[in-house]
């Protein structure tokens, strides 16, 4: 037990290095979004939401493309993803319903 | 031409996922940019003040990743920049105060 402790906080990408907390604070930016759940629509930023789509989309793909594999990354931006698309369709259909046809107010 | 080559494959060029994840984060910079003719009242202080700690973060890990990823850093420092900007927008509020309502 206390060896394998040892050997994460003593690894060349643990949490004694950027190289750790960097992917862990992106966990953090779902976490916001998830919070900002809470907002009134009309505060949401659609550009802002469509940025860490895109971005969380692109990351998911590479992230899994190099070598070695980073299943957490995977994880965090599937998740980052899954916040910005959940807050987009919050802003379209609250834009929708204010107004006659289609239009986003980014 | 040879320039041109060298970077099409390059270990960091457009043959790799070290170039295109940094191009994806340039869309942070971008919608922060877009989304400075908004009122302060509409941001996200939360999400403003998250992209700040994020950025800074990722210039330090961009610097010390290998191999050291400069259009990372570039893209980070960028979005540092915007975000700060905004976040001090944000927490200013409007220019003019908002009147308050008579009961």
């Amino acid at each position: 037990m206390a060896s394998k402790l040892a050997s994460f906080w003593n690894h060349p990408a643990g949490p004694k290095t950027i190289f750790f907390w960097a992917p862990a604070m992106k966990w953090g930016i779902s976490f916001i979004n998830i919070l900002d759940f809470q907002k009134p629509p009309e505060m949401i930023s659609f550009n802002q939401q469509a940025a860490l789509t895109t971005s969380a989309v692109i990351w998911c793909r590479y992230s899994v493309v190099i070598v070695p594999k980073n299943y957490n990354l995977a994880a965090v931006n599937m998740l980052m993803a899954a916040t910005g698309i959940y807050q987009m369709q919050r802003k379209i259909r609250h834009d929708n319903a204010m107004s006659e046809g289609p239009k986003i107010k980014r | 031409m040879a320039a041109m080559k060298a970077f099409w494959n390059s270990p960091v060029g457009p043959k790799t996922t070290h170039f295109w994840g940094p191009v994806a984060n340039w869309g942070f910079v971008a919608a922060g940019l877009a989304d400075m003719k908004k009122p302060p009242e509409l941001l996200s202080g939360n999400m403003t003040g998250a992209m700040c700690v994020y950025s800074a973060l990722f210039m330090r890990f961009a610097w010390m990743v290998q191999p050291r990823n400069y259009l990372l850093l570039a893209c980070h420092a960028a979005n540092e920049s915007v975000q700060l900007y905004q976040f001090n927008r944000w927490y200013n509020g409007p220019a003019t105060p908002v009147e308050a309502k008579d009961e």
